[in-house]
């Protein structure tokens, strides 16, 4: 039985509801019933879920993580090259956990007037549910992003007991693809029985004398079942002993013994018994209670029978593993469900949750945002992202006026029906919406709040429809709703994510071009990456303007177009004239060859160069950097850990080619030894 | 009550709890059990580990774990490893007196979580977590909400250092003497001396006391006096510790009743002198005990749960842990300061915060040969089987008991010190020894052993069925090897191996480490040269290690295991990380390592079993 919670046409049902959790006041508009989803009623959601999805308009969706960054030049810039705040994303997605994730599906429901909405907040963990060695279940938290959580009120237990785990599409693949070799593997080695060798290596009195009773144990029952075959037969008691564990039991007809109460090692000693004197006696793995195995000693009455079984078995273990498989894929069958649908997907700054979908749900990200965007594209035909529409419809931006374009202040700003409470006489112009939640089961509800994600799902859906209406896409009674996706209103906005919050740019997942987006304002002036110098390692006590002041001496008072720090130990220098960034590698080279010469000694660069540990390169060499796996809190050990040994790196850009061809020019400045380390410092990137 | 049932049921309940609320009063209460204690157990609980007993998924690196053939610098490579990348949720402290057979234990659990109170990215800017040592946790029933809302943070001494210097609180400091002034320093302390005195006069002056409010805010607009609590106070801007120096001076001449404090401002840098003016030398002392009361508290604050380490640390009592390389390498970390580079430089800057450390492993080891007991359970059922050594637990109750049952790891840890203590008779330093052949605890302290052990229950141990036969066996008789086909056992690789060259024709001992990588022990010395000589010279014939090397496999010395551990190259396969340092030139190698043999414990059960992955 189904309860309608109406927002804005029938408030009166909604009072029950209200009164237990009432709307506060502003932003983060509680009261809305969101489906708590964990491992307990994943299966049964997943069966409605599809219904929802499949009859859909649009779905929402929103991610909560475990952090952000991983260290704090990390943090995306404003000035960061596409291909460098790819990368920045791309660590986040891969080091960090998702947690929540919320999906809300929403149907124009045209007799009625209104969308009719049903979040989903699911609990997720990366639980390692295979016995296969596969991806590191190892993720880093962020321990600001943790607090954050916390201050909201997440629920970690919940999370940590109780959350649903996944396989990627790869990991998937991967782990039936082994499962099968695997599987063959069993099979060809279980006809082969005069594989390795059969002597019973005793290293240890007690070893021998196991051995030997273990033979006479199995001797006494198999002459017990071959006297009075199918009576239940029991080996005599001897008290104080592990063999009065020896009890018959039945195993696909035949009589069998459980092993129980042996270590690994006895294990090891039985089977080799058994294969050195009991032809008929076969030693069988039986999946068992979670990933144990049980380990049975069956009795077969001839070859045929004993391959028969031995096939049995390996079926039975290649069935119950596939299952197993399946099982774990677990949250991925709500993607999934997404996928195939191919709906209208609706997140607000969406691109990083797009990233962690990708990381997370179909497989290792790809190197480059261009490719990244397609295979996005194929998976997901239709995104849109409201943070975008926001900034980009000018209607939109005349009702935002300068606020913020964050997801609760929009949504209050836009959605005052549903965010605030009292409640506001219905206008014309807001669209309706109604939760509806299943009755039965309540304990599964909770009431949303901000920064769940399923309540945030619930909030990005409910601008999203907003913002059409105020787009002009009429949402009329007794009117059917044509495919948003295809409308030509609706058109300009979709695909088109913003690569990060300050990017100033946006990126077309139909074509994998990143543009500029037109009404953003840059607080920097635009960046030419191959006038910049890479340094770090530099004495701490160097503050921008130290910095600044020793350069300008050099080479002049406006040679220095900006400098940013990315954090005290690392610097982004920015030379007005190209030329200057080789320039100053090769002084800066000269100088530390030199360090004793007068010359060296009194120039402005020495105080720069103190502490004999200040590197320096070009652009590029940041990029590297940041594509290293490691994550050190510290630029300066970053570097170190991507393997870098030298002080400086020069590059030259022919200029015919541009700033993207370059060819290194290190032969006579850098050793043999620097180029492997760098070599490989690429090498552990990939 | 108390009876040799070592158990999680019996003791639940008898750990008490801290967090964030309670830590205060806790903190009184084990300072003074601490006081009164002979020994100290501990026990961690970090967030991962790579020691890998507790669950399969950690073998995804099975590498990575501390395995036979780590010398003690290798393993600590790896020990800092997880210690940099984990994070201690739970740590377990148990101050305990042995009376005999009795043990009296008062342990407590802190659950910490590294929350930046300060904004400075500390103690922790990001940390790691395996899923499977979360999930392990969450089966024990482990609140993780308590934990992350209501955790107790704390800093590293290092971190402290920073912190104070960036946490803008004002600070007492004490005159330095300095040269003789400049005259530029002469000019400003000049004004800055009359300036002084005119705020003073004007607060002295008691005539003025009955002006106006306006007048009072016009004066405060004029001489710049404000409010230190209820006291009248003065605000100099400063832009050198410098000058901070020259106005301590001028207040030193001026009168007693001043008192100067430093504000620094949030990058730490010193921007401003408060002078606080007090009516009498009582005031003053009053006034210089709330501030110095005020200065502890927010150092506390900022030390959070390493106030507990602190104590520990001042008391000099012997410290009892299982594993000690892995608790006190994350300890070292979190606690003392980042990890030094090398195993020796470690042990001497944790001998100046913890000096006697007794690892439970090295006492297992003086009390029985060489064995495997790889957790406390087993170690204990050992011990059961072998001795009697009745011990007698006894846990005074806590006020506030609870139904909670972790960190009784450490109840263990004492209970099984308490027995080995019976066969060892440790007495700790500062108790007279009554009987004979007792031993100092110098004797033990301080040895750790690279071991791959956790403190996991396991019910299915193999105790005491066999005796383990391990050999010592220098690093020079080692090789890897790697490039072999994948998935071959290490049977049928030593069978392929057999003969084809001279070295592989006597006996020789393989193991694989991982999927990838194979570890061979010649018992012939000078074997390893002969082989990777050959192999470089490429005078190996055409057989089939020829072919085996067209192929791609490859062979190296353990210098470059070493060279794997120290560059902190963790790939996942140990082949891909031998293959990144041996494509470099040998002879950068440090002339001093090459000679550098260390010994290892090899025995012929290596413990990584294939199988069980």
């Amino acid at each position: 039985m189904r309860k309608q919670w109406l927002l804005c046409v029938l408030p009166k049902t909604l009072t029950l509801a209200r009164r237990s959790h009432p709307f506060s006041s502003s932003s983060s508009g509680g009261g809305v019933a969101v489906k708590k989803v964990t491992k307990a009623n994943f299966e049964s959601t997943l069966e409605d879920l599809r219904t929802r999805v499949r009859e859909a308009d649009f779905v929402a969706i929103d991610l909560e993580m475990t952090g952000v960054t991983s260290a704090p030049w990390r943090e995306c810039f404003e000035f960061d090259r596409s291909d460098v705040r790819y990368l920045k994303v791309k660590d986040s997605a891969e080091k960090f956990a998702v947690v929540q994730f919320g999906v809300c599906p929403f149907r124009w429901d045209s007799s009625r007037g209104s969308f009719l909405a049903y979040p989903h907040n699911f609990f997720v963990f990366p639980r390692k549910e295979l016995p296969l060695d596969g991806p590191a279940y190892e993720f880093l938290c962020q321990t600001t992003s943790m607090n954050f959580l916390a201050k909201y009120q997440f629920d970690f237990n919940a999370c940590i007991h109780e959350g649903i785990s996944y396989l990627s599409r790869a990991q998937e693949a991967e782990a039936l693809s082994k499962l099968s070799s695997a599987y063959e593997n069993e099979l060809t080695n279980s006809t082969n029985t005069s594989q390795e060798n059969l002597e019973i290596p005793i290293v240890s009195t007690a070893d021998l004398l196991f051995t030997e009773r273990i033979k006479n144990r199995f001797h006494e029952w198999r002459n017990g079942i071959m006297k009075n075959s199918c009576t239940d037969h029991y080996l005599k008691e001897e008290p104080g002993c592990v063999m009065s564990q020896f009890q018959t039991v039945f195993f696909k007809m035949r009589p069998a013994v459980e092993l129980n109460g042996f270590n690994s090692h006895q294990m090891k000693l039985i089977q080799l018994v058994l294969r050195k004197h009991f032809e008929d006696l076969v030693f069988i793995r039986t999946p068992g209670e979670e990933v144990v195995f049980e380990k049975k000693v069956v009795y077969t009455d001839s070859e045929e029978d004993k391959a028969l079984l031995m096939r049995e078995v390996l079926e039975d273990l290649h069935r119950s593993k596939e299952a197993r498989v399946r099982s774990a894929v677990g949250l991925r069958h709500v993607i999934d469900c997404l996928v195939s649908e191919q709906k209208l997907i609706v997140g607000h700054n969406c691109f990083l949750d797009i990233a962690h979908v990708y990381s997370k749900f179909f497989g290792p990200l790809p190197s480059s945002i261009m490719e990244f965007a397609l295979s996005v594209h194929e998976n997901f035909p239709n995104i849109v992202d409201t943070k975008h529409l926001l900034n980009s419809s000018h209607a939109l931006q005349y009702l935002m006026k300068k606020s913020s374009k964050s997801l609760s202040s929009a949504f209050s700003l836009l959605c005052p029906e549903i965010s605030s409470y009292p409640m506001k006489s219905a206008h014309a112009s807001y669209v309706k919406f109604e939760v509806q939640a299943d009755e039965a089961g309540s304990s599964n509800w909770t009431s949303g709040a901000k920064h769940e994600a399923g309540f945030d799902a619930f909030m990005t859906g409910c601008l999203f429809a907003q913002e059409c209406a105020h787009l002009g896409i009429k949402f009329d009674l007794s009117s059917p709703l044509t495919n948003l996706a295809t409308n030509e209103k609706l058109k300009g906005y979709i695909n088109l994510l913003y690569p990060s919050w300050n990017s100033g740019t946006v990126i077309d997942l139909t074509t994998g071009i990143e543009k500029p987006e037109s009404n953003y304002k840059r607080k920097y002036p635009t960046v030419l990456f191959s006038n910049i110098v890479l340094l770090w390692g530099f004495p701490s006590k160097f503050k921008p303007k130290d910095l600044k002041d020793c350069i300008s001496k050099v080479f002049g008072a406006s040679s220095v177009t900006s400098i940013f720090f990315l954090d005290y130990t690392a610097a982004l220098v920015q030379f007005s004239k190209k030329e200057f960034v080789n320039d100053f590698l090769m002084l800066k080279d000269t100088l530390e060859r030199n360090p004793d010469d007068p010359i060296s000694v009194l120039n402005p660069l020495a105080g720069l160069l103190e502490g004999d540990n200040t590197r320096a390169a070009d652009y590029d060499t940041y990029k590297t950097i940041c594509s290293s796996s490691a994550s050190k809190v510290l630029f300066a050990d970053q570097a170190e850990a991507a393997g870098i040994r030298w002080k400086t790196l020069f590059s030259s850009h022919s200029p015919e080619a541009g700033s993207s061809a370059e060819t290194r020019l290190h032969s006579h400045h850098v050793s043999c030894e620097d180029i492997i380390d760098t070599l490989y410092a690429a090498r552990s990137v990939s | 009550m108390a009876s040799n049932v070592v158990g999680k049921r019996r003791w639940s309940g008898a750990v008490k709890q801290v967090t964030k609320s309670n830590f205060s009063s806790a903190l009184e209460q084990i300072k003074k059990h601490i006081h009164e204690s002979d020994f100290i157990a501990i026990s961690t609980q970090p967030t991962g580990d790579f020691s890998g007993a507790s669950s399969p998924s950690s073998h995804r690196h099975p590498w990575r774990r501390v395995l036979p053939v780590d010398t003690s610098e290798t393993a600590y490579l790896k020990a800092k490893h997880a210690a940099e990348r984990f994070e201690l949720l739970q740590f377990a402290i148990c101050p305990f007196r042995l009376l005999g057979s009795k043990v009296v234990a008062y342990p407590y659990n802190f659950h910490l979580f590294p929350r930046d109170e300060l904004n400075l990215g500390m103690p922790s800017y990001s940390f790691s977590c395996q899923s499977s040592s979360l999930t392990s946790m969450a089966r024990e029933g482990f609140d993780f909400n308590a934990c992350i809302y209501d955790g107790i943070t704390y800093s590293s001494r290092a971190q402290e250092s920073v912190a104070r210097d960036r946490n803008p609180v004002p600070r007492m400091r004490l005159m330095t003497s300095s040269s003789s002034p400049s005259v530029a320093d002469s000019v400003f302390m000049g004004r800055i001396k009359s300036r002084v005195e005119t705020w003073w006069k004007a607060c002295r002056d008691p005539g003025k006391a009955v002006d106006g409010s306006l007048v009072l805010s016009l004066r405060k607009l004029i001489l710049g006096g404000e409010l230190y609590g209820s006291r009248p106070c003065l605000g100099i801007d400063v832009s050198s510790d410098h000058q901070v120096q020259l106005v301590l001076k001028v207040v030193g001449q001026i009168c007693d009743d001043l008192v100067p404090l430093i504000v620094p401002d949030k990058q730490g840098e010193i921007k401003t002198v408060r002078l606080i003016l007090t009516s009498s030398e009582d005031d003053k002392n009053l006034l210089l005990t709330e501030i110095q009361s005020l200065e502890e508290e927010e150092d506390l604050k900022v030390r959070g749960f390493r106030e507990v380490l602190d104590v520990i640390s001042r008391s000099h009592k012997p410290i009892i842990g299982y594993n000690c390389l892995h608790d006190f390498t994350f300890i070292h970390s979190k606690f003392i300061a980042p990890l030094p580079p090398s195993m020796a430089e470690f042990m001497c800057s944790l001998r100046l915060a913890f000096c006697e450390i007794l690892d439970i492993i090295h006492l297992l080891k003086e009390v029985g040969p060489l064995r495997k007991a790889n957790n406390v359970p087993a170690a204990l059922s050992y011990l059961r089987r072998q001795f009697f050594t009745p011990v007698e637990l006894e846990i005074p109750p806590q006020v506030d008991s609870n139904d909670k049952n972790h960190g009784h790891n450490v109840l263990q840890i004492a209970y099984l010190f308490a027995k080995l203590n019976n066969l060892l008779k440790i007495v700790p330093d500062h108790q007279p020894a009554l009987e004979q052949d007792t031993r100092q605890v110098k004797d033990f302290a301080n040895i750790f052993y690279p071991c791959s052990t956790t403190l996991q229950d396991s019910d299915d141990e193999d105790i005491g069925s066999q005796a383990e036969k391990s050999k010592k066996f220098g690093t020079d008789n080692v090789v890897l090897l790697w490039g072999f086909r994948a998935g071959i056992s290490a049977a049928g690789l030593k069978r392929q191996l057999h003969g084809i060259h001279s070295v592989f024709s006597e006996n020789f001992e393989l193991q694989l480490v991982d999927r990838t990588c194979a570890i061979v022990i010649f018992h012939v010395p000078g074997s390893v040269e002969n082989l990777l000589e050959d192999m470089r010279s490429g005078s190996i014939g055409s057989g089939s290690l020829k072919e085996m090397m067209s192929d791609g496999l490859k062979v190296t010395g353990y210098e470059a295991y070493k060279k794997v551990c120290r560059m902190g190259l963790w790939e996942a396969d140990l082949a891909e990380s031998l293959e990144m340092v041996s494509s470099e030139q040998t002879d950068d190698l440090p002339s001093n390592c090459k000679n550098d043999t260390s010994e290892i414990y090899w025995s012929s059960e290596l413990m990584i079993n294939l199988n069980d992955i």
